[in-house]
């Protein structure tokens, strides 16, 4: 049919250029250039900060192009997806060649053939029968794939070695195919996605990124978080996020009381369910108002992390934003060797209110202590709201201990009454006045000293603030949230499969050399004339060195058949 | 026959026939007990109960025995069918095992060198033993590679004999030192943090520099190609200084595992990737080499006598690739098995895997102009050179400059 062949003959150069190795070689270069975009761009993040980063054209830009999400881009898919092309044809070009050159091949060689052999070696023999010459060939060769070929006067013996070796090129090819093959199911097919479960409660549906923005899945079972638990190494460094988990099915437990930790995840389903991370499940938190209107009084407030405490006299709101029973900071000083210390538990808040200026603190319920003194409370202040641009306040003053305040207080109120000239004098007399206050008449604690310092230090930081009390972490009840992974990857077995073909292939395709080599005996009335030929596809170094082993093992044979000497 | 070539005859007798033969399986029987222990000893595998118990009485127990039957039956076999000792995998395999054993030997010796229990903390690790021992394979590796470099101006063979045995005494201070430091992490904390000594930057650039060595002095025995070394060396004692710069700024710290490297992946996906960097630097060392002599042609210099040919440069290339590329590409496959159970995909676009991407699709690249387009010489040469730059970014500059999953790997 004349229109099929008109097919075929726009296909035929078409398929020629799909297969080609230069088609090949360039999308592999394409493919490593892109890839090393999406590495240096950093992907999938805010929209805003990249808004800021780049400026409104180049954000447009390269959003357009795709460059936030680029291993998901229609290019970059179809870039695979023509690699996937490319394979195919090439595979389709060259595998049946390929087996039915390893299927059969000639024995005999011919003489020009012959001439481009870069190992070859010569000899003549007289008076001596070709059988014999062969059989002693085939007996140095018994290791080697012999055939054999009489052509008139001419004998063949052929012998191979590594003659399946192209099985690695077919391997290798196709192995790709499968892994590309096991990624295109893994993404159409399966999942993956977080969900955070706070301690004693339970979820079924994950989250995850979706191009830029956010999406949500139900899965067909509920997950039930019993406990979490973090254990420490001495130093203070995490050692295992431990989470206990039991899996609801349509109301039954189907898995229960699992431990899961990082590297040992929890199968159900075709499910897989990781530990990733873990942070505050909404913890019931204490606080402490310590007021700073001059009346000393102390507030309390309660509230759960991720909600808010409002305080109706005044109108201020405390959000409560996250909780954290450990801050291990490293304290040397640099250059000094690491010195990690416990600073103990805190709770991050934003306080708002009428006239204040909204700040996030960070409040610590222990003292912090340097070299086993006490030197008072600390918070840290970040004006615009990051963590990152938290700044520590000393405030002086130790204020888990309510004797502390009302010293502090009593001092300030004795501090305005005197009207001492001499600074350092009206200090003293203030303080002996508010301890007399606070302890009794004459009465000192054993520490009252460092205490006075505290007191001292705390006067010039505290009356400045601008807020109506200083909230301090008073106690806790704490409950984690444990933060899981959840993957279905249909494709996975798939991609090993073909992980597994590849290495194989590879193996055999690298190491295995196909080698070939010829004894060809020529009759020529009573006279021999024989020639040993070889050649190999790759390894030359390795296969000169057999060669010519093999070689002088041959000779050998034939100066003692010259000599008549029975071999 | 003189003492000398007497005591060669031995060695070389050590490594053939009978003596080869029954030693391999000696050692194949001590592995197999090893597994055995693993597996049936105790009540459930722990990683750091095995090891306790491998250096226990339950070691030398399930061990010995291993070796013993191992041996017993290499000798029961060849007795029969003595036709048997000739086999080509127990000849080879048999020096390699001979050097791990070493090794390991080594590491049991320099243990004794260490300060007592009482004197170990972890807040001050310099009184730690495997320090030294690093020192002097700094000292050895540098000196092999000033005499590899003299040797190419100075080509007497006893110059060449010392590079050669700097380099092998280099393979030997690296090996044993990264076995003390595994021995170290046990010392404090209670043994709490002990692991294997590939966890951080400064140990797998030691793991590096021995793996480099090792590919080299195999080629350098097999080809003759002495004086590649001078450009093999040269890299390793880049990367030797880089090494005490990262001590200098406290790299060098034995510190507890994170929770996602605590794995068994770790001890193998983190070698087997350095095979593949270690060749590719060896395939770079070849290249470089290989530029070199042309140069060295280009001017007539008579420099060139001491060079391999350039064909044969240009195949030690390869080969390094040939044998770089499948460790590679099954350190991925590794890792991405790891990925599959840590981080729940098997592959996330994550730099440091996008970079192992990139690297072997450079030399997948090369492979296949070589192969099937049949390309040689300069390009390739230069090929090798730049792929290893893309190398280095791989498994330095990533950490360096990229953040992402392999944190962990950061210079802090």
């Amino acid at each position: 049919m004349p229109a099929m062949s008109k097919t075929t003959d726009y296909l035929k150069p078409i398929l020629l250029r799909l297969g080609s190795m230069s088609l090949a070689i360039t999308l592999l270069t394409v493919l490593a250039l892109a890839s090393v975009i999406g590495t240096v761009l950093l992907q999938n993040q805010d929209q805003a900060d990249y808004l800021q980063q780049f400026g409104p054209i180049w954000y447009w830009v390269f959003r357009s192009l795709g460059l936030f999400d680029m291993y998901h881009t229609w290019w970059f898919l179809s870039l695979l997806g023509f690699l996937m092309l490319s394979l195919s044809v090439c595979l389709y070009r060259n595998v049946p060649r390929f087996l039915k050159e390893m299927r059969g091949s000639k024995v005999a060689l011919s003489d020009s053939a012959m001439k481009h052999m870069k190992h070859s070696r010569h000899w003549d023999l007289k008076g001596q029968s070709a059988e014999n010459v062969l059989s002693v060939a085939k007996e140095r060769l018994k290791e080697w794939r012999i055939r054999e070929e009489q052509r008139g006067d001419v004998s063949y013996i052929r012998a191979d070695k590594g003659k399946y070796h192209k099985w690695g090129y077919i391997l290798v090819h196709s192995a790709m195919l499968v892994v590309l093959t096991g990624g295109w199911i893994s993404v159409q097919f399966g999942f993956r996605g977080n969900m955070q479960v706070p301690v004693g409660s339970q979820e079924s549906e994950i989250s995850f990124l979706k191009s830029t923005s956010v999406a949500y899945k139900e899965m067909p079972f509920e997950v039930h978080c019993n406990d979490f638990s973090i254990d420490f190494y001495p130093n203070g460094m995490p050692k295992e996020f431990k989470s206990n988990l039991t899996i609801i099915d349509h109301g039954k437990e189907v898995i229960k009381d699992r431990d899961i930790i990082v590297n040992e995840p929890l199968y159900y389903k075709g499910v897989r369910i990781y530990q990733a991370s873990f942070g505050d499940g909404g913890s019931n938190i204490h606080l402490k108002l310590l007021k700073l209107d001059g009346s000393g009084e102390i507030d309390s407030a309660e509230a759960h992390v991720y909600t808010s405490y409002k305080d109706k006299t005044n109108g201020v709101t405390l959000e409560l934003t996250d909780f954290r029973p450990h801050n291990v900071e490293n304290m040397a000083e640099i250059g000094d060797p690491k010195d990690f210390q416990d600073l103990g538990p805190s709770v991050d808040f934003i306080m708002r209110g009428p006239g204040l200026k909204p700040v996030k603190i960070r409040s610590f319920m222990n003292a912090f202590e340097l070299n086993g003194d006490n030197r008072g409370s600390f918070i840290q202040v970040s004006f615009s709201g990051d963590t990152k641009d938290f700044q520590s306040v000393a405030l002086g003053l130790d204020m888990s201990d309510p004797q502390e305040w009302k010293l502090l207080q009593r001092f300030l109120i004795h501090l305005a009454d005197d009207n001492v000239k001499n600074k350092q004098k009206a200090n003293m007399q203030a303080f002996k006045a508010a301890m007399d206050d606070v302890f009794g008449k004459g009465k000192r604690p054993d520490n009252f000293q460092a205490m006075a310092m505290r007191v001292l230090q705390a006067a010039q930081v505290i009356p400045r603030l601008p807020w109506p009390y200083i909230p301090v972490l008073d106690d806790y009840d704490q409950k984690y949230y444990t933060g899981l992974q959840l993957a279905k990857d249909p494709g996975m077995n798939v991609v090993w499969t073909g992980s597994a073909l590849l290495v194989m292939g590879l193996c055999i395709m690298l190491y295995v050399s196909h080698r070939k080599l010829w004894l060809i005996v020529r009759r020529k009335g009573n006279d021999l004339s024989i020639s040993f030929v070889g050649l190999s596809n790759r390894n030359q170094l390795n296969f000169e060195h057999e060669f010519n082993e093999i070689l002088s093992s041959m000779n050998d044979d034939m100066q003692q058949l010259e000599k008549g000497d029975a071999v | 026959m003189t003492a000398i070539t007497e005591s060669n005859g031995l060695w070389e007798s050590m490594y053939q026939g009978r003596a080869a033969f029954v030693r391999y399986w000696a050692y194949i029987g001590l592995i197999l007990g090893a597994v055995g222990l693993a597996v049936f000893g105790g009540d459930g595998y722990t990683e750091n109960g095995y090891i306790f118990q491998l250096v226990g009485q339950d070691g030398v127990m399930w061990l010995g025995t291993g070796a013993l039957l191992g041996a017993g039956l290499a000798i029961g076999a060849s007795t029969l069918r003595p036709e048997m000792v000739n086999g080509y995998i127990p000849k080879t395999m048999v020096s390699w095992l001979d050097g791990a054993a070493l090794m390991i030997a080594l590491m049991g010796l320099l243990t004794l060198l260490e300060p007592t229990a009482a004197q170990v903390s972890y807040k001050d690790q310099s009184n730690l033993f495997a320090g030294h021992v690093i020192m002097t394979m700094n000292v050895l590796f540098l000196f092999s590679a000033i005499c590899y470099i003299a040797y190419l101006f100075a080509p007497e063979s006893f110059i060449g004999s010392m590079a050669t045995a700097a380099a092998w005494g280099g393979v030997y201070a690296g090996g044993s030192s990264l076995l003390l430091r595994w021995y170290e992490s046990y010392l404090f904390l209670g043994g709490e943090i002990g692991h294997a000594p590939v966890s951080n930057i400064y140990e797998v650039f030691i793991l590096l520099f021995c793996i480099v060595t090792i590919i080299y002095l195999q080629w350098e025995k097999r080809y003759e190609a002495k004086a590649m070394g001078a450009f093999v060396m040269a890299l390793v004692a880049a990367g030797v200084f880089f090494g005490i710069w990262l001590d200098s700024v406290g790299q060098a710290e034995i510190k507890p595992l994170v929770p996602a490297l605590q794995s068994y992946w770790m001890k193998i996906h983190v070698p087997m990737n350095f095979v593949g960097y270690g060749s590719f630097a060896v395939a770079c060392g070849a290249g470089m080499a290989y530029l070199t002599r042309m140069w060295l042609e280009a001017r007539n210099s008579n420099m060139v006598r001491v060079f391999p040919s350039l064909e044969q440069l240009d195949q030690l290339a390869y080969k390094s690739v040939a044998v770089g590329f499948p460790a590679f590409t099954l350190a991925t496959i590794l890792g991405a098995a790891w990925a599959a159970e840590a981080w729940g995909g098997y592959w996330s676009w994550d730099p440091k895997e996008t970079w192992a991407l990139i690297v072997w699709l450079v030399y997948g690249a090369y492979l296949h102009v070589r192969i099937s387009h049949g390309w040689h010489g300069k390009t390739l040469a230069w090929w090798t050179v730049i792929a290893f730059l893309v190398t280095v970014f791989c498994f330095l500059g990533v950490n360096m400059y990229l953040s992402g999953l392999h944190s962990y790997g950061r210079l802090s």
